[in-house]
């Protein structure tokens, strides 16, 4: 008997689920508050708008998670210098459109080409460090960076400790007047990064990093040149995150020098830890759970939420020890397992021989 | 040609690398004045120290149980409040002590329990919810309680009773004696009999949630009982003793004072350590990467748990009278007449040197370099660390008991934390973010060092206090570029700039750093 593979909606009918929800929701929130569809399609304020700013961040946050998820999760290499990449996108995007009146497309080559630069620079010292010492020199790097941005002298361009502000967004993008628009492009961003990297680690490609993060001893034992899939991934990584930036600095006001920061990197961190490890969709969910918990707890402790957000760190790594998705995959896999024997021992009760059923099928 | 010997050969990189930091060492001491260059060694000294405090710890703890330690900068400031409350407002400290000492006496009761658990049938539902009831209605019990008993603090909302004020006065030697901790017309008993429930309640909680797959033979004679009432016992005679003991201490010489709040820093500490590894940080061996987030949560709770109980503003710890007096023959013209004039500072070459920030702290950072090199090199635990270090597996295959010398270790590194917390307190006083920046110092000495090498640590700590010292005082002076003639004059984002770099060149050439291990 053949059995044919389940079709392509029956696979992913959990993520298209997800996907038509994501596109529905600022509608579905507009009727809750009695505003027509209409009234949301044509931008005007409300929950919804409100809304679709929070989705717009939740994306921007997933993207970088996604980013960070493929070089530490995926190929194991621990950096401390990740805010490094976003913000390098957000800086240059608000230069190149405020300072230099670049328009987008130009800007966009900008950027490309400083992603790559970047992770080359990365890519440096990658042969000579490896492990905890790798971490703190890109701490290193990314603190200059840091510095530089935070210095007086470049403050014409990057506006120093006040932040980046006052970079004109060309009209049909812009948060103010066209948000369901940006909310639908970052939301299409998301998604096709989404798919690049699904692909990307699924890859022979992919799954060397996966050997690198395993062993990297055997993975070069085997004759992989293990500097160019760290390198790769590096490269890719730095893509998204820079487009990510891009899109912060599009989105919000005031381009915050935090974000250079290690803090930013913790965040980074902390997002795919509340999600699961290497677990793509771990990524995105913590980057949901982690802003949606800040936003919550901000909203109603207001000071003192940091000490619940780092109590709720706490008791996730206490209690749920491979993050949400991993966690959640784990046990899945488990009760799948038992209720199959549950349900083959039960039958077995009743009489039927499930070894000659099964060897018949 | 001469034959170089071996030990140079195997380290010339090393080698050539500390030769290049002397050079340009050397260099930056020619651009400045003999004075200036005295001053702002000693400084660097001091930097040096306080972050080696922090980074020997540190390093302890990453080369025995592989923890990265991000808390390691949170509790060395809480190290810094603690001791500040001992100095500052001993009635505060006074009044503590007894709910600590029965909270502790009805913890030490875990024994017992455990016999009695064993007595109840394994994996029934009441052994699985249990010990959740027995720890949420011990901590409930305990706030409730804590919530009537009088401990004397300060209030955050009202300036004159802020901890700014009590510091600003304590400098000025007026020393307000606050009521001590009484409940009245009221007993005390029932408060007492509430902490002791309480802390029983988490004992039986605690020691049923961990699996006992392995029965232990466990005796009850009255040394079980022992620690209980000599627990239970102090606290009611520190309940008793109260108003006498504060008094006592608000009228004692302050070089003591300072003394017992530095002991008192480190020993609590040292338990705050203990607790954290034993409780937290111990189920998460297995899952390395999650004591890297589960230290990130820490931290910020215990940032916010400051910021909570001794408020934001940042505020000074006064200096202890033998080294704060400005008197006659002060500044003092030598270290010894500043010691009998108890001189705050002293000429020298016409430069004046702050006795305890210049002088003081370095000195007692090497002392403590000394102790636990010694403690390292001499005695058994010491040795077990090392071997530790270098091969945890074999130390366990030779049957000892690495899990309570984890426990020590980070105890011994969270109190070396702490100590170097509270000696910051006078010299550059409380904030809530003194933390944040010694660690991010301690981690980029350790990684100029070596990440797990003992006298790594102190090296590496020594050039970052070093070269921050000589960019500010550069900053100040201006640096007279060769051949060009340009004053340039580093401005203050550079100083952490500057230990960045270091730390980035000598990883790319020693990647392991100075004086660590070879790969």
């Amino acid at each position: 008997m053949t059995t044919s593979s389940p079709s392509f909606v029956q696979r992913y009918r959990i993520a298209l689920l997800i996907l038509l929800a994501l596109v529905l929701l600022p509608f579905v929130i507009g009727l809750f508050e009695g505003a027509s569809p209409f009234e949301v399609w044509s931008n005007q304020s409300g929950i919804s708008r409100f809304i679709q700013g929070l989705a717009i961040e939740i994306f921007i946050l997933a993207l970088y998670a996604l980013s960070y998820d493929l070089i530490f999760g995926f190929t194991g290499l621990l950096s401390f210098g990740h805010s490094m990449f976003f913000a390098v996108g957000a800086y240059l995007t608000g230069i190149a459109l405020k300072s230099f009146g670049l328009n987008l497309g130009q800007t966009f080559g900008v950027l490309m080409l400083a992603a790559v630069v970047q992770a080359l620079l990365f890519g440096i010292v990658l042969p000579r460090v490896k492990g905890i010492t790798f971490a703190l020199v890109t701490l290193g790097l990314s603190s200059v960076f840091h510095i530089v941005v935070m210095s007086r002298e470049l403050g014409d361009y990057t506006g120093a400790d006040v932040g980046l502000q006052g970079v004109v967004i060309p009209d049909f993008i812009s948060p103010a007047t066209e948000r369901l628009r940006l909310y639908f492009i970052t939301l299409t961003i998301l998604v096709v990064f989404y798919l690049i990297y699904r692909r990307f680690v699924d890859s022979p490609l992919g799954r060397v990093c996966k050997a690198i993060r395993e062993n990297e001893g055997r993975a070069q034992m085997l004759g992989y040149n293990t500097f160019l899939f760290k390198l790769a991934a590096l490269i890719l990584a730095s893509i998204t995150a820079v487009i990510a930036g891009a899109l912060h600095t599009i989105y919000q006001p005031i381009v915050s020098p935090d974000i250079a920061g290690l803090g930013f990197t913790v965040t980074a961190l902390l997002m795919i830890l509340i999600g699961g490890v290497g677990t793509l969709h771990g990524a995105l969910a913590g980057a949901a759970i982690f802003r949606l918990l800040d936003f919550g707890l901000r909203r109603y402790l207001g000071e003192s939420a940091s000490f619940v957000n780092g109590a709720i760190y706490v008791l996730i790594v206490l209690f749920l020890p491979y993050g949400i998705v991993g966690t959640w995959q784990l046990k899945a896999s488990l009760s799948v397992a038992h209720m199959r024997q549950g349900w083959r021992r039960l039958l077995e009760m009743v009489g039927v021989n499930v070894e000659r059923r099964a060897s018949r099928e | 040609m001469a034959k170089i010997p071996a030990v140079v050969r195997s380290n010339l990189t090393v080698i050539l690398t500390l030769l290049a930091i002397l050079a340009l060492f050397a260099a930056a001491a020619s651009g400045m004045s003999w004075q200036d260059f005295i001053i702002t060694l000693l400084r660097g000294l001091a930097v040096g120290a306080l972050t080696f405090l922090v980074a020997s710890g540190f390093s302890l703890i990453f080369g025995l149980l592989d923890v990265l330690n991000l808390a390691h900068g949170t509790l060395f400031m809480v190290g810094a409040y603690i001791g500040w409350t001992v100095y500052v407002r001993p009635d505060t400290f006074v009044d503590i002590l007894t709910p600590l000492a029965l909270i502790i006496s009805g913890f030490t009761l875990g024994d017992v329990w455990r016999l009695l658990a064993q007595r109840v049938p394994q994996a029934s539902l009441w052994r699985r919810v249990a010990p959740w009831i027995a720890l949420v209605s011990g901590l409930a019990l305990f706030f409730g309680v804590m919530r009537g008993y009088p401990i004397a603090l300060w209030n955050m909302d009202n300036y004159a009773e802020s901890p700014v004020t009590f510091s600003f006065l304590a400098g000025q030697g007026q020393r307000v004696i606050p009521p001590s901790a009484t409940f009245g017309d009221a007993s005390p008993l029932p408060a007492f009999a509430g902490l002791i429930l309480a802390g029983m309640l988490a004992s039986l909680g605690l020691t049923l949630t961990g699996r006992s797959d392995i029965v232990r033979k466990v005796q009850i004679t009255w040394r079980t009982f022992a620690p209980f009432i000599g627990l239970a016992a102090g606290g009611l005679i520190l309940f008793a003793v109260n108003e006498p003991l504060t008094v006592w201490l608000f009228t004692l010489d302050t070089n003591w004072l300072f003394l017992i709040a530095v002991l008192i820093a480190v020993l609590s500490g040292a338990g705050l350590g203990a607790l954290m590894e034993a409780t937290l940080i111990r189920p998460l061996y297995v899952r390395p990467i999650y004591q890297l987030m589960l230290t990130l949560g820490l931290s910020a709770i215990g940032i916010e748990m400051v910021r909570a109980i001794w408020g934001r503003p940042e505020f000074t710890m006064p200096k202890p009278a033998l080294f704060a007096g400005s008197g006659e023959g002060c500044p003092a013209e030598s270290l010894w007449q500043a010691l009998q004039n108890s001189c705050s500072t002293m000429l020298f070459q016409g430069g004046r040197i702050r006795v305890y920030n210049e002088i003081v702290v370095p000195l007692i950072g090497l002392i403590v370099l000394v102790a636990v090199w010694l403690v390292l090199k001499r005695t058994r635990l010491g040795m077990i660390i090392r071997a530790g270090v270098q091969d945890r597996e074999m130390v366990e295959a030779l049957g000892i008991n690495v899990r309570r010398v984890f426990t020590m270790v980070f105890a011994l590194g969270v109190g070396l934390a702490a100590l170097g917390g509270v000696l910051a307190a006078p010299s550059i006083g409380l904030s809530n973010t003194m933390g944040e920046s010694f660690l991010l110092n301690a981690l980029i000495a350790l990684a100029i060092g070596g990440l797990t090498s003992y006298p790594g640590a102190a090296l590496g700590s020594l050039l970052v206090g070093m070269l921050q010292q000589f960019i500010i005082k550069y900053g100040q002076i201006g640096i007279t570029l060769p051949f060009i003639g340009v004053v340039f004059k580093p401005s203050p984002p550079v100083v952490p700039a500057s230990t960045v770099l270091l730390m980035v060149i000598i990883l790319l050439i020693v990647p392991g750093g100075l004086l660590g291990r070879k790969e």
